[in-house]
């Protein structure tokens, strides 16, 4: 999301009215857990979700999602509406410069995160959607959110399980049905008024929302994915009517835009694990008429999971991604918004948690940006020029309901959480990153959350 | 007597022969080490609580139990036409493949190899009464 942030630097006033949106809408946006799935197909949380609540996927999560949200229990007049509200306390080692918005203060913020409704549910035996709209309390807006149509059928070849799907949603990579890829990696839910490292590669949040992706895929024997895709940008009217706002346009991406994606899963019930690699190529021209010179993004990704999944009393889960992007910088460089005309970015992720009895979690997490430096285009959080940024996540959560047997199910689940964020370096440094003093452990941030969905 | 009570009895007792006589055939299941099983196999998709359905009905003295029993649940035409009664050998041919025992039934599922874990899971099952 940040390298939309340096290309707008270009343009100050869509600056402000991204880095906002980006910020608060969308820090927050990767939470998502859907009781009206529980309801359509009878099941409870858990079959789906690690720890009994979303977004970690199952594999029987997994193979939900790449059917289309369809499996139901085969019973009719289940109503595909959810609900959910995500808030939280949070406090940094020292109080931000500014305050995130106009209605929380620069430190020790109690905001309503998120409070979202789906439509989330099968259309009919081969089409279902998730989709979510979500009031953003630190800023007071309400936007369309995480959204993914799909359409899918299984087909039986020789006695091999082939689907087919094509997938119609409006973030790159939120498609995908394994937990590596930036869209629903760890941390699931995040404070939206926490400071944020200035850089990040395209694929991690760039586009977020902003794009209308179309992509085919199949899964074939429950063991090779395969995906092919392309996105274009939502025209500046449309992102004004959905909430996201006009200023928020990220320019004119090119027809050659592709997203690949290649993976090997293997369910072995008491285990599961996946390994794949992923690529996203765009060209984005700012002017958005196609008349300008293009800013290019190449993104090349590696991923792998691996679950315990045993009984279910005990589950351990480890996840791990690596994304390298080459840009070129031609229209920002020409518009003095870069020193140079090409750079490069990499982000690592690691984590692994263990969940005691579906209900206890703890996760530790660490993750790594590391990049070209550039004074211009890094320059408005960091001194040096570097986009660097390192640090962890550790996470703590209980969750009561979700369970047989739990109350009101599949009506109601609930999620109590304690995440605290350690940078060892912010914007490029580990002291006086900004050439004010500021260091990055004081970005250090304490999330209190609850989180519910019914 | 009448002639049809006579027969539904006679039935009913072949049908528990039928259970028993499955039971000791697999009488070498530890229901303990089954629980397991259920949990790691089976439990995302069905409860062993009387009348507690999810994506698949309710496992709740399923021995002995004719297919398709649960009128709250929406079997695929395949299992309610099958006639089959869940006998341990019925069962236990049923989780081994299931799509060779029930071809154009719903249950996703392929099949459990172990013939170690399928008898301890079948003594699990056989207790859940």
């Amino acid at each position: 999301m940040k390298t939309l942030l340096h290309r707008i630097r270009i343009h100050r006033t869509r600056l402000a009215a991204l880095f906002t949106l980006l910020a608060l809408g969308l820090a927050a946006g990767d939470a998502a857990a859907v009781p009206s799935f529980a309801r359509q197909t009878g099941q409870d949380c858990v079959a789906c979700h690690i720890g009994a609540y979303g977004p970690q996927l199952t594999p029987y999560g997994i193979r939900f999602k790449l059917g289309a949200y369809t499996d139901s229990d085969g019973k009719d007049g289940k109503v595909p509406l959810s609900a959910m509200l995500l808030g939280g306390f949070t406090h940094t080692a020292k109080g931000q410069a500014e305050a995130p918005t106009d209605r929380t203060g620069t430190n020790n913020n109690l905001v309503l995160d998120q409070a979202s409704l789906f439509v989330a549910g099968r259309a009919n035996d081969y089409i279902g959607a998730f989709l979510q709209s979500t009031y953003t309390g630190a800023d007071n807006t309400f936007a369309l959110d995480n959204a993914d149509v799909r359409m899918a059928r299984t087909l039986d070849y020789g006695g091999t399980d082939v689907t087919v799907g094509l997938s119609v949603h409006n973030t790159p990579g939120m498609q995908d049905p394994f937990n590596t890829l930036p869209a629903w990696r760890f941390p699931y839910v995040s404070s939206s008024v926490a400071p944020e490292p200035v850089a990040a590669p395209l694929f991690d949040g760039g586009l977020e929302q902003h794009v209308t992706g179309l992509s085919a895929y199949t899964f074939i024997n429950d063991s090779v994915y395969a995906e092919l895709g392309t996105y274009r940008a939502l025209p500046a009217g449309a992102l004004d009517t959905l909430g996201l706002g006009r200023d928020s346009y990220p320019g004119k991406l090119d027809r050659s835009t592709a997203y690949w994606r290649l993976a090997y899963f293997q369910d072995l019930k008491k285990s599961a694990f996946s390994a794949g690699v992923f690529g996203f190529d765009t060209g984005i021209d700012p002017s958005g008429d196609g008349s300008g010179l293009s800013d290019g993004y190449r993104d090349l990704g590696i991923d792998a999971h691996y679950q315990f999944l045993g009984t279910r009393e005990h589950i351990a889960t480890v996840n791990a991604s690596y994304i390298r992007e080459h840009q070129s910088r031609d229209a920002t460089f020409a518009a003095g918004g870069a020193d140079n005309r090409s750079g490069q970015l990499n982000e690592f992720n690691l984590n692994a948690s263990y969940t005691y009895d579906q209900t206890w979690g703890f996760t530790a997490g660490r993750f790594m940006i590391q990049g070209s430096r550039d004074a211009t285009l890094y320059g408005d959080g960091s001194a040096s020029g570097s986009p660097d940024s390192a640090g962890y996540v550790l996470q703590a959560d209980w969750t009561p309901w979700g369970k047989e047997g739990s109350w009101n199910s599949p009506w109601a689940n609930l999620r109590v959480g304690l995440q605290y964020t350690m940078y060892d370096r912010f914007n490029g440094a580990r002291h006086n990153y900004d050439g004010n003093g500021s260091d990055a452990s004081d970005n250090d941030t304490l999330y209190l959350f609850l989180w519910t969905s019914f | 007597m009448p002639k049809q009570r006579f027969s539904s009895v006679a039935a009913a007792g072949a049908a528990v022969l039928l259970v028993l006589a499955g039971a000791a055939a697999h009488a070498a299941g530890d229901p303990r080490r089954g629980a397991d099983v259920f949990a790691t196999e089976c439990a995302e998709c069905h409860s062993v609580k009387a009348g507690k359905d999810k994506k698949g009905p309710s496992l709740f003295a399923v021995l002995g139990r004719p297919s398709a029993a649960n009128p709250d649940f929406v079997y695929s035409d395949a299992m309610r036409t099958s006639g089959i009664v869940w006998t341990a050998e019925r069962l236990d041919a049923y989780v081994t493949a299931p799509k060779r025992v029930m071809p154009g039934g719903k249950m996703k599922y392929d099949g459990l190899a172990d013939a170690a874990e399928r008898a301890d899971l079948l003594a699990f099952l056989a207790a859940q009464h």
